[in-house]
Parts: C-alpha cells; sequence; structure tokens
C-alpha cells in the first residue's frame, strides 16, 4: 500500500441519472506510465476531474500520497505535486509562448504582490533562471521558435507541446495527460510520444488517458479500462489486447 | 508587437485627440479655454477612474459593471472623514481628519469594498460577475441615500471642498485669473492628471511584473491557472482590490469636482461612461483610457454644440435628441475604424469574455 502514489476508494459521481464514474479501488504506483481507455462517455475524463479536484465526488475517497484529497481545491492539488492537462487545450491564448511557460513555472512567492511592485533583485535573478529553464523547454519540444508568437497563433499540435511544457516546467511527480495525442499530426504523435516516454524514464509518474489505441499498446506500461464509468479490466498491454470484456465494452456483445 | 507598430498607434491617438481638442477651439469661438478647462477635469477624472476598471476587466477579466460603488465609497468614506455638512439641516461637523488621512483611508476603504464585494461574487465567471456587481452598486447607493443621518441622504454631503482647496498653491490662482478659470477647479484638475500620473507609473510597474502576468493569465484561462497551482481566487481578489482602490481615488476628486456630493452621482450611468471610455481607449492598456477619456468628453460636451450649429431652428428637447444620436454616431465611428480601441492591440482585442 505505501508504494500506492494515487489511491482511489469507492469513487462515486453521477450527473443526474447518468453513473458517471464508479471505481470501486484503482491505485497507481510511482513511477508507473499507465493509460486510461474506454469507449467515449466512459468517464475518463471524469475521473481525471475527480483525482485532480475540478469536480468534487458524490461519495469515495481520492488519496495522494496518502493523504486525503477528496475535497481539496485544484491549486493546492496541484502544488502537491500532481500537475494535468486539459482534454480542449488550454493555453493562454493572448499570452507569448514564454510567457505561458514562465507563468506557469513561477511559484506563488514570486508572483506576489509586493514582491512585484518592490522589483526586488531576488525577484529578477528568479525570473532570469526560470527564463533559462523555459528556453531549455521550448528547444527540447522544437517550439523555441515561437517562443515570442502568441499562443493562440500556434497550430493544434504545438498547442498540445505548449500545455506539455507548461506541465512539466515544475517537475511534477504526476502527470495527469488528458488525450496527448488528440487533432495531432502523426509525425508530432510520435514527438509527443517519445517524450512522454522520456518523462516516464525519469521516474515521473504518468497517467494518460487517450483514444489512439496503437499508440497506447506502444508506450503503456499498464492499462486501465472504463466503461460506463466502472472499471472493468486492469494489466498490461498484452493482457487488455485480448481481454474479452473490453472487447465487448468496444465492439458490442458478440450475438448467439 | 513591434515598435513601429505601437509608435503608430500612439501617434494616432495623440492625433485624434489634438484634432478633437481643436474642435472645442473651433466650436467654440469665445471662452474656449474655460470649456477646456471643465472637460480637462473630467476627463482627467474619467479617465483615472477607467484605468482602474481596466485593472479588471483588461488585465484580469473581469466584468465588472458596479465600478461607480468603488467611486462612491472611496467619495464617501473621505468626505464623512473631514470636516463637513451633511443633510437637510446642514448639521456641521467641524472636526475631523486632514485631507490626506482621509484620502487615504477613502482609497483603503474603497479597496476593502472591493474585497467584501468580491469574497462571494468573484467565484462567479463573466457575465454572472456583471450582474452582482451591478446589483451591489445599486445596493450601495440605495443604501447611502437611505442612511441620511450620516451621509445625508438625498441632501447630500456640502461644505467639504475647503479641506483640499486650502492646499491650493499660489499659482493656480494667477494662473486661472489670467485665463479666466474658477482656481478651485484648476487645482482639482492638476490634482487628477498628477493622481493619473501617478497611477500609471504603478501599473506600469506592476504590468510587466509576473504578478501581473498571473492576471493576464487569470483572464486567459482560469481552471489552467489553478491546474498551474496558482489560486485564482486570490489574484481575482488582489486585482478587484487594486482597481477599486484606484476608482476610490476617482470618486474623491469627482466630488471635488462637483463641490456638493449626493448619492445621484453614482448611478449606473457613470459606470456606463467609464467602461465606453475605457473600450474607447483601448482594453488591456494603461495609457489608452486617457486618450479615450478626451476624446469621449470633447464628443458629450461639445455634440450639442454640434447638434445647434447643424440644426439652427430646432428646439432644445429635439436638440437633445440629436445630441445623443451624434455621441452614438461618432463612438461607432471610433470603434469601427479602431476596433481594439485607440491603444489597444489587435492581438489582445478583449471584447470577447468568456
Amino acid at each position: 500500500m505505501s508504494n500506492n502514489l494515487i489511491s482511489v476508494n469507492n469513487l462515486k459521481k453521477s450527473f443526474g441519472g447518468l453513473k458517471a464514474v464508479d471505481v470501486q479501488e484503482l491505485s497507481f504506483k510511482k513511477g508507473e506510465l499507465t493509460s486510461i481507455i474506454g469507449p467515449n462517455g466512459a468517464g475518463k475524463t471524469t475521473f481525471f476531474d475527480l483525482i485532480s479536484g475540478f469536480q468534487s465526488a458524490d461519495s469515495g475517497e481520492v488519496s495522494l500520497k496518502g493523504k486525503n484529497i477528496s475535497s481539496t481545491q485544484p491549486y493546492k492539488i496541484a502544488r502537491m505535486g500532481m500537475v494535468r492537462t486539459f482534454q480542449l487545450t488550454k493555453v493562454f491564448d493572448r499570452m507569448t509562448v514564454i510567457e505561458n511557460l514562465l507563468f506557469s513555472g513561477s511559484n506563488i512567492n514570486n508572483d506576489s504582490f509586493l514582491k512585484s511592485f518592490l522589483k526586488l533583485n531576488s525577484q529578477k535573478l528568479y525570473e532570469s533562471n526560470l527564463k533559462e529553464k523555459a528556453n531549455q523547454i521550448m528547444n527540447d519540444l522544437n517550439i523555441g521558435h515561437m517562443a515570442d508568437s502568441y499562443a493562440r497563433e500556434l497550430s493544434g499540435g504545438q498547442k498540445k507541446l505548449l500545455e506539455l511544457a507548461r506541465s512539466i516546467i515544475n517537475e511534477p511527480e504526476i502527470l495527469l495527460l488528458d488525450e496527448p495525442l488528440a487533432g495531432v499530426n502523426p509525425k508530432l504523435a510520435e514527438d509527443i510520444l517519445s517524450l512522454i516516454t522520456k518523462l516516464s524514464d525519469t521516474g515521473i509518474t504518468i497517467l494518460m488517458v487517450e483514444h489512439n489505441i496503437e499508440a497506447v499498446m506502444k508506450i503503456s506500461e499498464r492499462i486501465v479500462v472504463l466503461a460506463e464509468g466502472s472499471l472493468i479490466a486492469d494489466g498490461v498491454p498484452n493482457e487488455i489486447r485480448t481481454d474479452t470484456n473490453v472487447i465487448e465494452a468496444y465492439l458490442g456483445k458478440a450475438d448467439e | 508587437m513591434t515598435s513601429a507598430k505601437i509608435s503608430f498607434r500612439l501617434i494616432f491617438s495623440l492625433f485624434v485627440t489634438a484634432f478633437s481638442i481643436y474642435l472645442v477651439f473651433l466650436l467654440n469661438p469665445d471662452g474656449a479655454p474655460r470649456i477646456l478647462l471643465n472637460l480637462f477635469t473630467f476627463a482627467g477624472i474619467y479617465g483615472l477612474s477607467a484605468i482602474g476598471l481596466n485593472v479588471h476587466f483588461g488585465w484580469t477579466g473581469l466584468l465588472n459593471f458596479g465600478h461607480a460603488s468603488f467611486m462612491g465609497v472611496g467619495a464617501y468614506v473621505t468626505l464623512l472623514l473631514m470636516p463637513h455638512a451633511a443633510g437637510r439641516e446642514g448639521e456641521v461637523t467641524t472636526t475631523g481628519l486632514p485631507f490626506f488621512a482621509a484620502l487615504i483611508l477613502g482609497i483603503g476603504a474603497a479597496a476593502l469594498f472591493g474585497l467584501l464585494l468580491g469574497l462571494p461574487a468573484i467565484r462567479l465567471r463573466g457575465d454572472y460577475l456583471a450582474i452582482v456587481t451591478i446589483a451591489a452598486a445599486e445596493i450601495f447607493r440605495l443604501l447611502v441615500r437611505d442612511l441620511e443621518s450620516i451621509t445625508g441622504g438625498v441632501y447630500g454631503i456640502i461644505n467639504y471642498t475647503e479641506n483640499f482647496q486650502k492646499y491650493r498653491p499660489l499659482f493656480i490662482d494667477n494662473f486661472s485669473e489670467n485665463l479666466g478659470f474658477s482656481p478651485s477647479q484648476a487645482w482639482v484638475c492638476l490634482a487628477a492628471w498628477v493622481s493619473i500620473f501617478i497611477t500609471v507609473l504603478l501599473l506600469k510597474r506592476l504590468s510587466d511584473s509576473p504578478w501581473g502576468r498571473a492576471l493576464r493569465a487569470v483572464r486567459e484561462d482560469e481552471d489552467a491557472v489553478r491546474a498551474m497551482g496558482k489560486n485564482a481566487v486570490w489574484l481575482k481578489l488582489q486585482s478587484f482590490m487594486l482597481g477599486a482602490g484606484i476608482a476610490g481615488l476617482s470618486g474623491v476628486l469627482l466630488a471635488f469636482n462637483y463641490g456638493s456630493l449626493e448619492t445621484t452621482v453614482f448611478i449606473p450611468l457613470l459606470t456606463f461612461y467609464v467602461w465606453a471610455i475605457m473600450i474607447l481607449g483601448g482594453v488591456g492598456t494603461i495609457t489608452g483610457p486617457i486618450f479615450g477619456s478626451i476624446i469621449f468628453w470633447v464628443i458629450i460636451s461639445e455634440t450639442d454644440r454640434l447638434a445647434y450649429l447643424l440644426f439652427e431652428n430646432a428646439n432644445g428637447q429635439q436638440l437633445a435628441g440629436v445630441r445623443f444620436l451624434l455621441v452614438g454616431v461618432l463612438i461607432m465611428f471610433l470603434m469601427i475604424f479602431r476596433p481594439s480601441g485607440l491603444l489597444g492591440k489587435k492581438e489582445e482585442l478583449l471584447l470577447d469574455v468568456k
């Protein structure tokens, strides 16, 4: 139990009569690269919202590093080291790419009104270190040439990259990626996949919701399958590939 | 983003502003300086208020339609802390704080009011916040009207201008005499423009800072701000307090310009004037509202003159109608020609609120 970074107990959420999430027990170990798959409407994004605090569960418990975070504010969860991205990419459109990164990388102490008003040297030093880090990450992700463009001018794929860059600038322990490959061309998808693998290799725990099964099978260490809010399968890619429940969930029951 | 583009915007704004001032001279062959003083006083006060509103809307994306109440809180608290006379009987309060102490407390009270109003309201988004703020502003105004024993109610507050006018330097009197100005208004006008100057310096310092950057991120996407571990609610509250404080200062100046204060000054129309000025000047800019304010007040104050010249035989009622038609046409013309305001960047066109 102790090496479980995130564990979920009896987590339930419904919208009206619709049961969005109903998960008995699920936990994620440190360093794992896990994919969450399932047909449309399976509750994958709601599951992410519940564990990252963006929605509150009807009942049940989520714990992060042994702490119950069921009713913790999203920003506090993020500060505990669990950072998420969004299915519909949320970049700061009317800020430049570098500003997007600087904002995300700077800590709350650096953002304070008083420090900004006094323009202390410590803040200037912090900012210049941050800028270096941001440049490094932008170059790693091939968006360095766009540093001074407004984020709204980026292509869909570049926005995905920017969102990823923004999520990793603070070196999170856990990354929740909500469809990192959606609407991205195959070449860029390759790049993003290898980036995700690389991040996983550095020890970051990654949970990923993704529809691209081929990609999921290729990079995941573990796959969790949700259907109609419930957990129907959990295992290594090869097990999932042949699991009858999973095939039924995607293709429907075979007529007898 | 290039500097050439910025300077074009600046030159264009200066040109339009200069042209509108020239129009004042053209339409008022005699007495132009006095009209200009009045115009610049209002332009300074409203411009200052619009600069505060820009912190709310332009920087942070908060749809605040209760700006008049922040001005009102600043004005009422400052005046009531100083020697004044209030109510039907003109009950005189001779004791009170000196002007600057009262002013600072008034600005603080406006900021505090921003915080108190913000605490329950700021979790709302977009148009819901707009509805709550406009309602809160009316509640404030009606409350002030009914608390007659303190605020003077509908009879208002008088006899307070001396608190400020006694600091008037001698050169203003000399200067005003030569030009036929009212020296007390000239002093308020100077104070308004000095306040703008100081506020612009303060905001310039803040806008490029990590704090200003955080506010803009809140404007763009609150959820993403939260996902990055930042407390969006607290950032919005800080923005609300800063803008409200600036509005409070402009409210005090407005009170000193009028010479007597009553609640009808802070009707929603005041808020809408400030909004028009901010949008004309350029949402999200720091100095834009200054130009916006001058042009707005030229349009407001000179359209009746223009209407009179266009339709010599019309009566007063007809002229009033034509006048507001002209106000609308001129503002529309400016917005079509410069949709992001005089100084606004096209890339940051902010009229779409999420």
